[in-house]
C-alpha cells in the first residue's frame, strides 16, 4: 500500500472490475448474439433454441442476400429521403422558432408551453391523430376545401407520393419542439457582450447571426442533427400506425421492412445480418460526419 | 474627433431611475472618466452615448448631431467591454479587422490598416493565433485595436482594468494613457475605482444615485469636492467629516465638533466661507493634511484606537465611536503614546452645508 504511488488508482480498478465487466458484458452481448444468429438461417420457427442455432450455419448467406435484395434498398432510400426532408424543415423551423423566443414578448411561456406539447405526446397517439386528419373526409381536406371552389376529397394515406408526404408531415410536427428546445439553449449561450460588440463595429442583424451566433453554437447543431439523423433513420412508430408502411411499401422505411421480415416473415438470421449492417453503415457514416462537421 | 453634449439625460427602468437629468459636455479628444460606486448611472450614461439604451429623456449630441435614432453601429463609438467580448471563435486578425470586413471596404485597404493597426499595438506576431487563451493584456489591447481600426471619434471603455490583478493594473493604467494619447480620440472611461480616474483622466465626473455630483479635472475634485459625496468617495481614506455649529472664539471663529471639542479657529477662507451659513456645518478635513500640534497650539484631542501601517504611509484611526478620524503620516513620525492633539492645515479645512452637504463657498 506504501510503497507504490498508484496503489489508490490499481485499487480502484480491481474494485470497478466487476462492475465494468458487467456493463460491458451487458452492452456486447447482444452485439455478439445478433452476430451469431446472423451466420445462421435460424428462427424461432425451428424450434431450436437460439443457442443451438449452429445447425442452421449458413455463413455468409444472409449477407449475400442482402445486398441483392432491392426491398431493403428500396426502404434504406426511402429512409434517406425522409431525412433528407424532414431534419432540414426540423432544423430551420426550430432554429427560427428559437430565435424569435430568445428575447422576451407578451405571452412567451404559454407560446413556449404550446410549441413544445407535441413532443409530450405518446407516439402512438400522434399516429393515431395524423391518421385521423389525413381522412379522405377528415379536417385537412375540410381546411383545403375552404380554399378551393371544389370540395377537396383526397386520399392522402392511400396515394403513394402523399402517403409519404403525410408522414413526413407527422415527424416534422411532432419533432421540430426538440430541435427548437436544443437550439434555443444554444442560442441563449450565445455572450451577448459579443452580439453588442459586433453591432457596435457595424456588423447587420445577418452578419452577427452569421460570423457570432452561427459559430458559437456550432457544437450544439451539430448534436442537434446527429440525435435527429439518428432517430429519424429508426422513424417507425408514427408511420407504422398511419399506413403500416403502405401502400404498397410506399411509406416502407428500414424499420418497418425489419418489422415486417422479423414478424411477417420470420426469418430471424436475415434481420440479424441487416439489423447488423446497418449499424455498422451508420455507426461509420455518424462518425464521419461528425468529425467534418466539427471542422 | 467629437464632442459629446448630454443635455437633460434620464434614464427610466420602468419604476426605477437609473439616470435622473445628466447634463455634461465633453470636450473634443478629452479623457473623461464616469466615475462612482456600482449602480450610480455611469454605465447606464455610456450605454446611452454608445447607443445600446435609449434615452428616456433628453438629447445626446455628437459634435452639433442629434444621435437620437441613430443605432449604435452608424455612431462611430469604439466600445471596449469590461470582459473584452473577444470573439473566441476567431482569430487574431478576424477580431482585429472584423469591422472592417463587416462594413465592406476593399480588400487592400482591410490589409493595409489591420497590419498598421497589429504594429502599433504589438500584435503582429499573434494574427494568426486563435484568439481563444490570449492572456488579459493581449485580450485588452485586441479590444481596444478591434475598436480603435475603425477610427472612431469617440472611444467608450467600461470598466476594462477590473479584471485585472493589482499590479497589472499599474502597467495597463499606463498603456492605456499613452494608447489615448496616440489616437486623440474623445474618450469616456467608466470606472468605480478611483485611481484609475485620477491617473489618466483630463477631467472626472463624479456620480452617484444616477446624479451627477461634480465635474473637474481630478485636483480640482480632489481639493474642492463639491459635496460631502465627493468628499468621502475621493481620496483613500476619504475626507474626516464631522457635523458641528460655528461658534466665535478669542482666536477666531472655529467649529463646535461635539465630542472632539472646538475645532481650531478657521482660516482666512474658511471663515469667508462660512459667514454665510448659520448655525451647523459640516467640518471636513484630509487625513493627509493633518499635523501633530504642541501643548499650546489650539488642537483636537483624541485616543488613538488603531494603526495601520502601509509601507510608507501609517494610517491612524482615533477619536470615540461615532465620532472617528483618520489620519495619513508619513512612516516614522513619532506618535505619543495614548492621546494624540490633532490641527488640520487652516487652508486644508473644507465647510459644508449641514443639511445639503454641499459645500460652502464664499460668496
Amino acid at each position: 500500500m506504501s510503497d507504490a504511488p498508484d496503489t489508490g488508482a490499481k485499487l480502484g480498478f480491481r474494485l470497478t472490475l466487476p462492475a465494468q465487466l458487467l456493463v460491458l458484458f451487458i452492452s456486447v452481448f447482444p452485439l455478439l448474439m445478433q452476430l451469431y444468429i446472423s451466420l445462421t438461417d435460424w428462427s424461432p420457427l425451428t424450434g431450436a433454441a437460439w443457442p443451438q442455432a449452429w445447425q442452421f450455419w449458413n455463413t455468409f448467406d444472409n449477407y449475400i442476400h442482402l445486398i441483392g435484395d432491392a426491398r431493403l434498398w428500396s426502404a434504406l432510400g426511402r429512409t434517406m429521403f425522409i431525412i433528407a426532408i424532414c431534419v432540414p424543415i426540423e432544423f430551420l423551423l426550430g432554429l427560427g422558432l428559437a430565435t424569435l423566443f430568445v428575447d422576451d414578448f407578451p405571452g412567451k411561456r404559454v407560446a413556449y408551453s404550446i410549441l413544445i406539447a407535441p413532443m409530450m405526446v405518446v407516439p402512438a397517439v400522434a399516429g393515431y391523430m395524423f391518421f385521423m386528419l389525413f381522412q379522405s373526409g377528415g379536417p385537412v381536406n375540410d381546411i383545403l376545401s375552404w380554399f378551393t371552389p371544389t370540395p377537396v376529397a383526397v386520399a392522402w394515406l392511400s396515394a403513394p407520393d402523399l402517403a409519404l408526404a403525410a408522414v413526413m408531415v407527422a415527424d416534422i410536427w411532432q419533432w421540430t419542439p426538440l430541435m427548437f428546445l436544443i437550439l434555443l439553449a444554444g442560442l441563449v449561450g450565445v455572450p451577448a457582450d459579443q452580439l453588442k460588440a459586433a453591432a457596435l463595429l457595424g456588423a447587420s442583424p445577418w452578419q452577427r447571426f452569421v460570423s457570432i451566433v452561427i459559430p458559437r453554437m456550432k457544437t450544439i447543431i451539430i448534436i442537434a442533427l446527429a440525435i435527429r439523423v439518428i432517430e429519424c433513420f429508426k422513424i417507425f412508430d408514427t408511420l407504422f400506425i398511419m399506413t403500416g408502411g403502405g401502400p404498397g411499401v410506399a411509406t416502407e422505411t428500414i424499420s418497418v421492412y425489419v418489422y415486417k421480415v422479423t414478424t411477417n416473415d420470420l426469418i430471424w438470421g436475415y434481420v440479424a445480418a441487416i439489423a447488423l449492417a446497418i449499424l455498422v453503415v451508420l455507426s461509420v457514416a455518424a462518425v464521419w460526419a461528425m468529425k467534418r462537421m466539427a471542422r | 474627433m467629437s464632442t459629446i453634449d448630454l443635455q437633460h439625460l434620464v434614464k427610466r427602468f420602468g419604476a426605477f431611475t437609473a439616470l435622473k437629468t445628466m447634463d455634461l459636455s465633453i470636450e473634443d479628444g478629452e479623457f473623461m472618466a464616469l466615475l462612482g460606486p456600482s449602480g450610480c448611472g455611469k454605465s447606464t450614461t455610456m450605454n446611452m452615448i454608445a447607443g445600446m439604451e435609449t434615452p428616456t429623456q433628453g438629447r445626446i449630441l455628437f459634435g452639433d448631431r442629434d444621435m437620437a435614432g441613430v443605432p449604435m453601429g452608424r455612431r462611430g463609438v469604439g466600445f471596449v467591454f469590461q470582459n473584452y467580448a473577444i470573439f473566441t471563435h476567431m482569430s487574431v486578425r478576424r477580431n482585429l479587422d472584423y469591422g472592417l470586413r463587416m462594413t465592406g471596404r476593399p480588400a487592400a485597404e482591410i490589409a493595409r490598416r489591420t497590419s498598421a493597426m497589429a504594429d502599433l499595438l504589438g500584435l503582429t506576431d499573434l494574427l494568426d493565433r486563435p484568439a481563444q487563451g490570449l492572456s488579459v493584456n493581449i485580450l485588452q489591447r485586441l479590444a481596444i485595436g478591434r475598436s480603435a481600426v475603425m477610427e472612431p471619434a469617440i472611444f467608450l471603455l467600461d470598466e476594462p482594468l477590473s479584471n485585472v490583478d493589482a499590479a497589472f493594473r499599474a502597467v495597463m493604467r499606463t498603456e492605456l494613457k499613452a494608447l489615448q494619447r496616440q489616437f486623440r480620440q474623445t474618450m469616456v472611461y467608466v470606472t468605480h475605482d478611483q485611481l484609475e480616474a485620477m491617473t489618466m483622466a483630463d477631467r472626472i465626473a463624479v456620480m452617484d444615485h444616477g446624479v451627477l455630483q461634480q465635474v473637474g479635472t481630478p485636483l480640482q475634485v480632489y481639493n474642492t469636492p463639491a459635496n460631502t459625496f465627493v468628499a468621502r468617495f475621493i481620496g483613500s481614506p476619504g475626507m474626516n467629516l464631522f457635523t458641528g455649529r460655528l461658534t466665535q472664539t478669542a482666536a477666531g471663529l472655529a467649529v463646535d465638533l461635539g465630542p472632539l471639542g472646538i475645532s481650531p479657529p478657521l482660516g482666512d477662507a474658511q471663515a469667508a466661507a462660512a459667514n454665510g451659513a448659520k448655525g451647523d456645518v459640516i467640518y471636513g478635513f484630509r487625513p493627509e493634511e493633518v499635523a501633530l500640534a504642541d501643548a499650546d497650539h489650539p488642537a483636537m484631542t483624541l485616543p488613538l484606537t488603531l494603526t495601520e501601517r502601509i509601507g510608507a504611509r501609517t494610517i491612524l484611526h482615533l477619536g470615540t465611536p461615532g465620532a472617528e478620524v483618520r489620519a495619513v503620516f508619513q512612516s516614522g513620525t513619532p506618535f505619543p503614546p495614548g492621546q494624540m492633539r490633532l490641527a488640520p492645515a487652516p487652508a486644508a479645512v473644507r465647510l459644508f452645508d449641514a443639511a445639503s452637504g454641499t459645500a460652502l463657498q464664499a460668496a
